[in-house]
């Protein structure tokens, strides 16, 4: 795998941190807001304290009858249509829903029965017990008010007044698919004053039973709104907070504050983002809306535990805006005993603690500048090696130069970390290369160099022999030697060759000349070389100014044309070709005859590769010794130009091009 | 009486078939294998022509270092350099130091015998008054074939006889071109393509030296060389 994409995961790793920040947020988050709804428990308990020293608490937080306080209006027809909003109290077994509400004036009842056996009461003898009744006892400190109610058919209430001396209420008897319903108005009792309710059901048979609210017929103080409770419940509610007392059964029988976060307390409110919502989501928690609204009587988890003796709280989102609400449920510890009435502090609270929490917010944001910076420092970092991993690489490809000479220019071989020491062994290892291909390089030349005096012994001995008397034997001998001798001075030679045309290469001047004349040119001299052959020349008419070595394009050309005619049959082609570039030009030489072989065809320019079989192996011939073409590729980049080899599409034969570019220019030497 | 040649080689086989071959042409031969005994023998009597390699021995540039000895006694002793060595710039060097010739070890015997021949000629010509009658003008060209001296605009340019056969072989039918093969069979010395190369561009140096404006060798590239109209 390549460096690049290590390092790309390697700083993948990196997005493990916001993750790690996430969970940290998490549980600063959780573990700051178990200290606000401790706090608030604390808070809470206290109120409930002094709570308990006021009046009219202890009384009514037990059970009761909860009087709805009178919204709309009252119509009292027995449909029971105007009690929407009110929540009934219900009996154990569902029997009995009692609707209660007050103005100022009255007490509004509305009692449902289910009763699938109605026995209607005897319109002459209402106290004979042979009818379904509702006995209601109204009971304050001074008098005890029973009514028996019961109709013998639905309409206007019909009711005895068994003792006491008010009259029944008045009111409507209605008959539903299975039982009846009974509304009613009466004068609104004292406030002191208890009520209690039974009902009576006769089944077929005779007999009959009685139904309460309530499992034990006991009397129920009247749970209405009192403005006393309510302002002394004002006085203790802090600012952006609502309290609210429950009694034993849930039913709220005070109330005060209201909700909201006051202005300027919050540091984080400017700070939310489009995504605080997503914070909210992930962190707050989400209690139904048990405890939204006023709704009379609460019915939630942390009510029914604080309700048991346990204080509670809970967390909850704000229905309205932003924010969360805490609440803290407290046991009203009053005189009355346990299970008697609960507080209920409830408090905006901004979604996010921790970001309320300034030290906090502020060392959030100074880790995610610090994860930035260090993952831009990271991928910056990795970056950097990666690209002196490829410069390195880079300049190792490009150390062993076309011709073999070693030109080892390795980037950070004076660093001293891990780079630097394989820079240092990179050099080390191509120095010992170099050396070796040096060794090769110079090896024609010093071999050759070295033959020559025993060549010259031996040809120098055959020169003197053909002076000495000798027989005809003899002498075809000497002739046949002296013909050995003379193919290994033109292998000597040849081997020489490319190191020479190397020199002239280096010690090369460039000059401007018509790279078109000069093909013409050659390409007329060449002919007669060729021939049998036949050769095609495609040059443009007018010139190609080009800047090079002409000698040394010419020897290149010689190479070409020898290499195509010595692997071109006699009745084979040869076609020589130069068109101008926008910068340089191209020559082609083609040839018809062997193909290359695909594999090899990358190598055909190196030193001592000949990968044709040609036609004209003949005893005699120049030895192929892959040099030609050496030189051609070296000719080609001094022109800062390419050479490549390919069969001709057709298969017919193949094509050298030359790309040249030209030399690059001197500048011009200033004359004295 | 017969002239002396010395010949300088630590080689002991060159030296006797060279010496052979020499002995039977007529010349004297004197044979020395290494710097020192040389110019022992050179401090009494000054041979007529010396054969000199260049590695003598221990010493990789002995022979250049005698060139350079000889010459500062005898400028007009005839050198011939024949070595192993077919550098350009081993040539360079040794034409520089003032060597006649340079020969490679690749020339056959009757090659080498016909350049010490032709060298003797020359040598025996300029020490002759100038006759006219062999001199041929070209332009500004004059070609003294007897002497093996060519001069331009009047002045003498310094030739080495290899180069002179080239100039003479380009300037006998000007305006037509002289292949490789041809000017190497004239100037009869058996070298590559890139060494004639460097033959002519020395000599076009030397006419540069005394006329800027020489332009007068063309080289016809894949064909060889021609003397302008």
């Amino acid at each position: 795998m390549r460096n690049r994409l290590l390092f790309a995961f390697a700083a993948l790793a990196a997005l493990l941190l916001p993750v790690g920040a996430w969970l940290l947020i998490e549980q600063m988050e959780a573990l700051l807001r178990d200290v606000q709804e401790s706090a608030q428990i604390d808070a809470a308990q206290a109120m409930a304290h002094a709570l308990a020293e006021e009046a009219g608490f202890g009384r009514d937080a037990g059970s009761g009858l909860y009087v709805h306080p009178l919204r709309g209006r009252i119509v009292v027809d027995g449909s029971g249509d105007d009690w929407a909003a009110t929540t009934p109290q219900r009996s154990r077994d569902g029997r009995l829903r009692l609707h209660a509400a007050a103005d100022a004036r009255a007490l509004y009842l509305l009692l449902e029965v289910t009763d699938p056996t109605r026995a209607r009461a005897d319109a002459g003898n209402r106290q004979s017990g042979n009818g379904d009744a509702v006995e209601l006892i109204l009971a304050d400190a001074t008098a005890t008010q029973v009514w028996l109610l019961g109709n013998e058919a639905p309409g206007a209430l019909q009711g005895v007044s068994v003792s006491g001396s008010a009259e029944p209420p008045e009111g409507e008897w209605m008959e539903t698919a299975n039982g009846y319903r009974v509304e009613m108005r009466m004068p609104l009792p004292a406030a002191a004053a208890r009520m209690d309710l039974r009902v009576r059901d006769v089944v077929e048979d005779g007999t009959q039973q009685t139904l309460t609210l309530h499992g034990e017929p006991e009397s129920q103080a009247l749970l209405r709104p009192d403005a006393a409770r309510n302002r002394a419940l004002a006085q203790l509610t802090p600012v952006g907070a609502r309290l609210r007392v429950v009694n034993g059964d849930g039913w709220v029988i005070a109330g005060a504050g209201k909700l909201g976060v006051p202005e300027g307390q919050s540091v984080a409110r400017a700070n939310r983002g489009p995504a605080s919502w997503l914070y909210r989501l992930l962190l707050a928690s989400r209690d139904a809306g048990e405890l939204d609204g006023d709704l009379p009587r609460l019915d939630a988890p942390v009510v029914w535990q604080a309700l048991s003796g346990v204080p509670a709280s809970s967390v909850r989102t704000s229905a309205t805006d932003d924010s969360v609400i805490v609440t803290a449920a407290v046991p009203l510890t009053a005189a009355v005993g346990a299970s008697n009435g609960a507080l209920l502090l409830e408090q905006g609270s901004d979604a996010l603690l921790v970001l309320t929490n300034r030290a906090f917010f502020l060392i959030l944001a100074a880790s995610l500048l610090l994860l930035f910076l260090v993952g831009v420092a990271l991928v910056s970092y990795a970056g950097w090696q990666a690209l002196r991993i490829r410069s390195l690489r880079n300049a190792a490809e490009q150390a062993l130069g076309v011709d073999g000479r070693l030109d080892p220019k390795l980037p950070h071989i004076t660093a001293r970390d891990d780079l630097g020491d394989l820079a240092r062994s990179f050099a080390r290892l191509l120095a010992e290369i170099g050396g070796y291909n040096e060794y090769l390089r110079s090896l024609a030349s010093k071999l050759s160099h070295e033959m020559h005096t025993p060549l010259a012994i031996v040809r120098s001995s055959l020169d003197n022999l053909d002076h000495e008397p000798l027989g005809d034997e003899a002498r075809t001998y000497a002739q046949r030697a002296r013909g050995g001798a003379e193919r290994l001075t033109s292998i000597l030679r040849s081997m020489a060759a490319a190191s020479r045309v190397e020199r002239a290469i280096a010690s090369a001047e460039g000059e401007d000349f018509d790279l078109a004349a000069l093909v013409r040119d050659y390409a007329e001299a060449a002919r007669d070389l060729v021939a049998p052959r036949g050769m095609t020349v495609l040059v443009p008419i007018g010139r190609i100014g080009f800047h090079g070595a002409p000698d040394l394009i010419a020897q290149a050309l010689d190479k070409l044309i020898d290499n195509a005619r010595s692997f071109t049959p006699a009745n084979g082609w040869l076609r020589i070709a130069v068109e101008a570039l926008d910068e340089g030009a191209v020559l082609r030489v083609a040839n018809a005859g062997a193909l290359l072989p695909d594999k090899l065809q990358e190598r055909m320019f190196d030193s001592l590769v000949s990968l044709r079989d040609g036609p004209t192996s003949r005893d005699g011939d120049a030895p192929h010794l892959g040099l030609g073409l050496f030189v051609v590729r070296a000719i080609a980049d001094l022109h800062r130009g390419e050479a490549t080899a390919l069969n001709l599409p057709d298969g017919s034969g193949v094509e050298f091009t030359l790309r040249l570019r030209g030399m690059p220019r001197r500048r011009a030497a200033t004359a004295p | 009486m017969a002239r002396n040649i010395a010949i300088v080689e630590d080689e002991p086989a060159i030296r006797a078939n060279y010496s052979d071959a020499l002995k039977r042409l007529g010349f004297d031969v004197l044979q020395y294998s290494s710097r020192a005994d040389a110019e022992q023998a050179f401090a009494l009597r000054l041979p007529d022509m010396v054969l000199i390699d260049i590695g003598l021995g221990d010493e990789p540039e002995g022979g250049f270092e005698l060139c350079r000895n000889l010459r500062a006694r005898a400028p007009q002793l005839p050198l011939i350099f024949l070595t192993a060595r077919d550098s350009d710039f081993d040539v360079i060097s040794g034409l520089r130091l003032g060597a006649d010739d340079y020969l490679t070890k690749d020339v056959s015997l009757p090659h080498l015998t016909a350049r010490i021949n032709t060298l003797f000629r020359r040598v025996d010509a300029m020490r002759r008054p100038p006759s006219q009658e062999a001199t041929v003008t070209h332009g500004n060209l004059s070609l003294a074939a007897e002497r093996m001296s060519i001069a331009w605009k009047g002045e003498e340019v310094p030739l080495t006889v290899t180069e002179f056969w080239m100039v003479h072989t380009l300037v006998r039918h000007p305006g037509h071109v002289k292949n490789r093969d041809q000017l190497m069979r004239d100037a009869q010395v058996v070298v590559d393509d890139a060494t004639i190369t460097s033959h002519i561009k020395r000599i076009r140096k030397k006419f540069l030296a005394i006329d800027s404006g020489f332009d007068e060798i063309e080289t016809v590239h894949g064909a060889g060389y021609r003397w302008k109209m």
